[in-house]
């Protein structure tokens, strides 16, 4: 990988699920679609879009489809493991829907973790980004023991907890409300500004408040 | 990485790393104890000798009436009986012995007083002799001879004959360092030669004045009258010293074993007793590769979901493999210094006997590297099987998910 990645670019892509299916009007499957560094995209569908699977194959957690999947001209396909692990430490920023939180370590141990991962964090913003979203009291806490929406705060600081020039977060803030949905934006927007990354945030009815994103649907 | 250790750990049974370390360390310490008992126990078979291995046999048929009145063939090996012996499925190589055509007389002053005994020579090849080259060499020309003479010659004249006719008693250093005056001459007389011989070797398992086989040829053809004869004795190299087919093929042709036989017989039995216990104890090592592996393999598919999301979060694979492969390094390491401290606790039982013997053999020495060697392969052989297991873990997601 070069020290950016530039553009994810989808060709023709498509699940397998999906190829004998009839699809109903999408902007991504089967189309030609480039995600560029330091853009904003709101992905939205219905459930049972794809959303997910899209996310997967961007990164590399699954490779059931059709078409090609680009990074900076590359074909994903081509990649290595340690390729693959170099772009989801430094490249692509992910929080899945799932949070994948573990849940016997403490909200900070979580965040902690990650940046031990990644490396090079300033865990003084941490503190920031856990005092805006109202966690600050809830920083030691098992991540098992804390409501979905506390769970969520803690997976989203901890997907910024590592130098990216893209975030995939996929429903994000599905249960925040409108004051959380809004400050969660606005950190999310300081830190891709910080590190020119592009945010890609899929939803299906309750999107991260971002402005002006490009709208796709699946 | 403490994070990831901690999670790695989870679900970490200590009751199967324990019996893991358990059983590394019984099959260690049966290895490595069977081959220090070798070692050790070799010497108390093999001290006397290492001029001439242990699997060689010395053979000579029975002196019946008829080689006493005169046939002295009865006594001999045909070509066709070597050939019919070199056929044998355990026989590895067979030396003929040479003698000396010719009268010997040795004799030796010490101190003032002399003593003087008719002698003879025999030869064998020289590849059956385990003396170094430089020692046990003769070209025509050279005025000295080396000398290989049966212990027990010493131990007749030590505490038979010096006694008796009071003379001193001699240790084998100061023999070796006294020089044989020889005379040969030939059958009629009409020829003859003097040399100095030295005794370089004490032997066993040839019961004869032994010299190297150039000095045989160069003095039967110099000294002698009769035409090469065939062989009364041979020498055999044989693969199984305490083979049943060995005393079988030879009584039924009524050949003898010559020299002391318990020696290779025992060394045999050594050897095989000692074979089995390194096959049980390489068993017992193997069943705690397996049991580690299969206790590695259950944690981390128990563990599946976290090095799942660990990965997911980029972590390097040799990171996510760390945790596990310092628990096996842990397990060997501690099964390996325990049998290791058992080893010399062991050898303090019988080092005794080695004692008594006056044999300082290395057995600890090799036990130790054996031992090591092993848990080295051990660790290598986990480690792989963890770093495999991890990729494996890694593009399991790429298939399905």
């Amino acid at each position: 990988m070069t020290s950016t990645l530039e553009e994810i670019k989808l060709e023709s892509l498509l699940p397998r699920v999906f190829v004998r299916e009839e699809l109903p009007y999408s902007d991504i499957w089967r189309k030609n679609v480039v995600f560029r560094r330091g853009g904003r995209y709101l992905v939205e569908s219905a459930s049972g879009g794809g959303k997910s699977s899209l996310a997967a194959f961007i990164m590399g957690s699954r490779n059931d489809y059709e078409g090609t999947l680009m990074f900076d001209g590359k074909d994903a396909r081509s990649l290595t493991i340690k390729d693959w692990q170099d772009l989801r430490r430094c490249h692509i920023a992910y929080l899945p829907q799932e949070l994948a939180l573990f849940p016997e370590l403490s909200a900070i141990d979580n965040i902690r973790l990650k940046a031990d991962i990644s490396g090079d964090v300033d865990l003084a913003r941490v503190d920031n980004w856990l005092e805006r979203l109202g966690m600050k009291d809830r920083r030691d806490y098992p991540a098992g023991k804390l409501s979905i929406g506390q769970q969520q705060r803690v997976a989203l600081i901890r997907s910024l907890c590592q130098p990216f020039d893209f975030i995939l977060l996929d429903e994000p803030v599905s249960h925040l409300d409108e004051a959380n949905n809004r400050i969660a934006a606005a950190i999310v927007e300081e830190e891709a500004r910080r590190q020119g990354g592009a945010v890609i945030t899929f939803s299906v009815g309750n999107p991260l408040l971002i402005e002006n994103p490009e709208k796709l649907n699946l | 990485m403490g994070l990831i250790s901690k999670l790695l750990r989870k679900n970490t049974s200590p009751a199967r790393i324990v019996g893991f370390a358990l059983s590394n360390f019984i099959g260690l310490l049966i290895v490595a104890g069977a081959v220090m008992f070798y070692i050790d126990a070799r010497g108390i078979w093999d001290d006397d000798e290492s001029f001439v291995n242990t699997d060689y046999l010395v053979l000579n048929k029975k002196v019946t009436s008829a080689s006493t009145l005169g046939d002295r063939d009865a006594t001999r090996f045909s070509e066709a009986e070597i050939v019919n012996l070199k056929a044998q499925p355990w026989v590895r190589r067979v030396g003929e012995f040479s003698s000396s055509d010719f009268r010997v007389y040795a004799s030796v002053s010490h101190g003032g007083r002399g003593m003087e005994t008719a002698l003879f020579f025999e030869a064998v090849p020289d590849s059956f002799v385990d003396i170094p080259e430089s020692d046990w060499r003769f070209e025509p020309g050279q005025t000295t001879v080396p000398l290989m003479i049966p212990k027990d010659y010493l131990a007749l004249y030590n505490f038979g004959f010096a006694g008796s006719a009071g003379l001193p008693q001699l240790s084998e250093q100061l023999i070796t360092g006294i020089p044989l005056k020889l005379y040969m001459r030939s059958e009629d007389g009409s020829r003859s030669m003097s040399m100095e011989g030295h005794i370089v070797g004490f032997s066993n398992r040839l019961n004869t004045v032994l010299v190297p086989d150039s000095f045989i040829q160069y003095a039967n053809s110099t000294l002698g009258d009769s035409p090469a004869v065939s062989p009364s004795r041979l020498i055999v190299d044989v693969s199984s010293p305490g083979d049943v087919a060995i005393s079988e093929y030879l009584s039924d042709h009524g050949i003898e074993v010559g020299g002391d036989k318990s020696g290779s017989s025992a060394a045999y039995l050594l050897k095989v007793v000692i074979g089995i216990v390194v096959s049980v104890g390489i068993l017992i090592t193997l069943l705690s590769v397996f049991v580690l592996m299969l206790s590695i393999s259950l944690l981390m598919e128990k563990n599946r979901q976290v090095i799942h999301r660990l990965l997911m979060l980029g972590a390097p694979l040799r990171d996510v493999a760390a945790p596990y492969c310092r628990m096996i390094i842990a397990g060997c390491v501690v099964a390996w210094l325990l049998s290791m401290i058992s080893l010399v606790i062991l050898r303090s039982f019988y080092s005794g006997v080695l004692d008594g013997f006056g044999l300082s053999p290395n057995g600890l020495v090799w036990a130790f590297v054996t031992g090591s060697g092993l848990a080295v392969i051990v660790v290598v052989v986990n480690i792989v099987a963890v770093s495999r297991k991890v990729n494996a873990a890694w593009s399991l997601k790429m298939k399905n998910a």
